[in-house]
């Protein structure tokens, strides 16, 4: 079961694991590098001043132990989200390694193998290069190596704060309940790790002078390549982003699909899987992205100060949302999509047919004590269970479940009622038949691009592309689309493209 | 000429020397002896400037050594550390023409020197040049620690007590090479020990230190003869005082018979003086085991071939 969905990730996915394996090697050598331009001069300088050196070396002890996920949350407000806060965290971690292996291979020079090289009077230079680097080098290359591992099993957290590489797929697979990206994507990072640390252990082998030499072209070749991808950016450049999961991506990709149908010129990128709400919108803030799928009832309870946290009219809810985020940001938020997206009650399609319930009400007006099997948040929160029974005067025997598991068990038959959001694919995935809300208890969220607004005064006709997702895409239709990613493991952007065209919203 | 003029060193309170002046002539073998704190070590590191007197000068050849270019003064002066120090991760030629890398000449240059001197110390080049340091013996490794100092062709030669770390043996075989190369090259050696049958054995012309001074200066002959006061004397009492030699030195000396199959009768670390007594007893010879199948047979006649060619 699993390995058959391995190899249907490895057959689908291809073009996007290489893609994620190559940005994965992309930051960890870019770190490794900028760890090694740093610490291994810094030994070198620091070799001749023992207290300083020791300081360095405290400092350096200490970085390694704040947590990476801490450290990253601590350089967004600095320098923002992705690739660059993601390097600057690996660079602190690998620094240890290979500034404590550097310095210990120098210092631990015989004393009077230094005697000598001074007393036969070879110069500066000449002592570093023929004498105390070759046989310091050794211990540095053991210091690059163990530097580089960490730094590829730490850069699988970059995908946190979207910059990509392989810890998207562990990410996505934890999201998803999906094992078999989560093996894919661990794996793939172990074997990266293997494969470049065999390879560093190799040029730990090689003489001295061909370790330079091999090491000058490897610098040459990775700089010529970053310089060429840097130099080919193109004209007008839009920079999607979304939150984890499949829904988002197919939003992206469906906003990204509108703007080149109209301008196919564009260089439009997305960034999937990009983080949380928080990171997204400070990466908007700071520019870093230029638009993002947001729910209007998160705008309201996370991201904006507004006096009423719900509103049970979408409507208002929207409106709320869009006053509040120009007031207070100087922000747009473009006309919602149909659907909500929103918590709800399903049962099976048997279980619906045999009590004939459609509504909450329905299932309510039964004097019977049907099961439930409840996520722990929506349990316990007032605008989920807690007030449900209040408004719906619901008798259920419900229980706590871990939220992956809850589908399961409502499928298995072992319960008759579960909570959910309206667009999981589970619903289409295990044939549920969502309970209509009659009494709108829920909050309404509904997805609408935000962007800023100097964005939207930029490019009109960006927003006038945008516009055209407005008001569509049904709750069914989205729970196929994620159905289609989730379960069949098709692409997101081919289940976009589709949507789009068989909608007639595009040609093609 | 090397010349020390009130050259003083200060270690916070101690005084590793105290004003000392000497002169050390041309082409001849000079060797500073004494206990350690003496004052020697830290009296020749300073001919290279690995260490800078607190007070005083010294001068090569009239210029004092603090004018001079640091690079030109240590390219030019041979130096021979007591540990040896050869480079691990260089080849034995690579070690040897270290310096002449540094001077910038042509491999060519550099590899037909090296065959020069290792030919010089009975090292076949063919077989040693491109050896690492790690394959070589202990006295094998010393001999290319003393041609690593003639490479440039230094006037100087600064050896800080480069045997103390071999065994018996090979102290005595490297003592006549560094003689028969002194003879040959007319170099300045400028030789420090702890041992004073090394200095003996060695020195035109010995100095004899105590802590930061000389005590006296002169010949072996001279100062053997007529120690200056009771350090001096006392000092190479040690030489006149019974000897320690023992069967063993028989043995390395390799003199007696090789037999087998005879039982032991004296052990080899039974003194000489015991040796005498069995031999007296037994005038045939006495027989040492060397393993389980070898053995030797000592007679009168290897104890006094030993006594005539080490004294006692």
């Amino acid at each position: 079961m699993m390995i058959q969905q391995i190899q249907q990730i490895l057959t689908t996915q291809s073009g996007e694991l290489l893609q994620a394996l190559g940005q994965h090697l992309e930051i960890s050598l870019l770190a490794l590098l900028i760890a090694a331009v740093i610490g291994i001069p810094l030994a070198i300088i620091l070799t001749a001043h023992q207290k300083l050196a020791e300081a360095m070396l405290q400092v350096t002890s200490v970085l390694q132990t704040i947590p990476s996920l801490a450290l990253l949350g601590l350089l967004i407000p600095l320098v923002g989200i992705g690739t660059v806060p993601a390097v600057i965290t690996l660079v602190l971690y690998a620094l240890m390694p290979i500034f404590q292996n550097t310095y210990a291979g120098l210092s631990g020079i015989d004393p009077a193998l230094k005697e000598a090289e001074i007393a036969f009077g070879l110069p500066r230079a000449k002592r570093l290069l023929r004498i105390e680097l070759p046989l310091a080098m050794p211990l540095i290359i053991s210091g690059l190596r163990i530097a580089l591992v960490m730094i590829i099993g730490t850069a699988t957290l970059a995908a946190l704060i979207g910059a990509g590489g392989l810890g998207t797929f562990i990410l996505v697979g934890i999201q998803s309940n999906n094992n078999a990206l989560l093996v894919v994507g661990a794996t793939l990072s172990a074997v990266l790790a293997l494969v470049v640390s065999a390879l560093i252990r190799w040029l730990g082998t090689l003489s001295f002078k061909k370790i330079t030499i091999s090491l000058a072209i490897f610098v040459g070749l990775f700089g010529l390549v970053e310089g060429v991808t840097r130099f080919q950016a193109a004209p007008t450049k839009i920079t999607i982003a979304g939150k984890l999961g499949s829904e988002p991506e197919i939003l992206m990709n469906m906003y990204r699909d509108l703007i080149l149908a109209d301008h196919p010129q564009y260089d439009v990128t997305v960034k999937p899987n990009f983080g949380g709400t928080t990171f997204l919108f400070n990466a908007l803030k700071a520019d870093q992205i230029d638009i993002y799928p947001e729910f209007t009832g998160t705008v309201l309870q996370t991201l904006v100060k507004s006096p009423t946290k719900t509103n049970q009219n979408p409507t208002k809810t929207y409106q709320l949302a869009k006053k509040s985020l120009q007031e207070q940001f100087k922000m747009t938020y473009l006309p919602p999509m149909r659907y909500q997206n929103g918590y709800d009650l399903a049962v099976s399609a048997a279980f619906a047919k045999k009590y004939n319930v459609k509504t909450i009400s329905d299932l309510a007006a039964w004097n019977q004590s049907f099961t439930a099997g409840f996520d722990p948040d929506f349990y316990h929160q007032k605008d989920g269970y807690q007030g449900l029974r209040k408004t719906y005067q619901l008798k259920l025997d419900a229980k706590i479940m871990e939220p992956s598991i809850r589908y399961k068990a409502i499928a298995d038959g072992k319960v008759d009622v579960v909570d959910g959001y309206t667009t999981d694919a589970e619903v289409a995935r295990y044939k549920l038949v969502v309970l209509k809300d009659n009494r709108h208890f829920f909050p309404p969220y509904q997805g609408a691009p935000i962007m800023k607004e100097s964005f939207k005064k930029a490019h009109p006709e960006v927003v006038k592309a945008l516009n055209k997702l407005a008001g569509k895409i049904t709750e069914d239709q989205m729970q196929q689309m994620n159905y289609q990613v989730q379960v069949k493991h098709r692409k997101a952007r081919d289940v976009a493209h589709d949507f789009l065209v068989e909608q007639k919203i595009i040609n093609k | 000429m090397i010349e020390f003029e009130g050259v003083t060193k200060q270690y916070g309170q101690s005084r590793a020397l105290d004003g000392l002046t000497l002169t050390i002539p041309d082409n001849g073998l000079f060797v500073l002896v004494g206990p350690s704190g003496s004052g020697k070590t830290t009296s020749v590191k300073m001919i290279n400037r690995l260490i800078e007197p607190t007070s005083g000068t010294i001068k090569i050849d009239g210029q004092p050594i603090d004018q001079m270019d640091l690079q030109t003064l240590r390219l030019n002066i041979g130096y021979v550390l007591q540990n040896i120090a050869l480079f691990p991760h260089l080849t034995i030629e690579e070690n040897i023409t270290i310096q002449l890398e540094v001077l910038e000449w042509s491999k060519a240059d550099r590899q037909k020197r090296a065959r020069e001197l290792l030919t010089l110390v009975n090292l076949d080049p063919d077989k040693y040049a491109n050896r690492y340091p790690s394959e070589l013996s202990g006295g094998q490794q010393q001999r290319i620690g003393i041609i690593r100092a003639l490479a440039t062709k230094p006037k100087v030669i600064l050896m800080d007590e480069p045997f103390s770390a071999l065994d018996p043996v090979t102290r005595t075989q490297l003592q006549d090479l560094v003689l028969d190369l002194q003879k040959q090259l007319h170099n300045t050696v400028v030789f420090v020990t702890h041992d004073m049958k090394e200095a003996l054995r060695l020195g035109d012309e010995i100095a004899v230190m105590r802590a930061g001074s000389i005590q006296q200066i002169g010949t072996a002959e001279a100062i053997f003869n007529q120690p200056k006061n009771d350090f001096v004397r006392e000092f190479f009492d040690i030489e006149r005082q019974p000897t320690t030699l023992t069967v063993q030195d028989l043995v390395a000396a390799d003199l007696g018979t090789v037999v087998s199959g005879q039982p032991e009768t004296i052990a080899t670390t039974a003194s000489i003086k015991a040796l005498a007594q069995a031999l007296i007893a037994q005038p045939e010879g006495v027989v040492v085991a060397l393993d389980d199948q070898t053995q030797r047979q000592l007679t009168t006649t290897d104890l006094t071939t030993l006594i005539a060619k080490r004294g006692l």
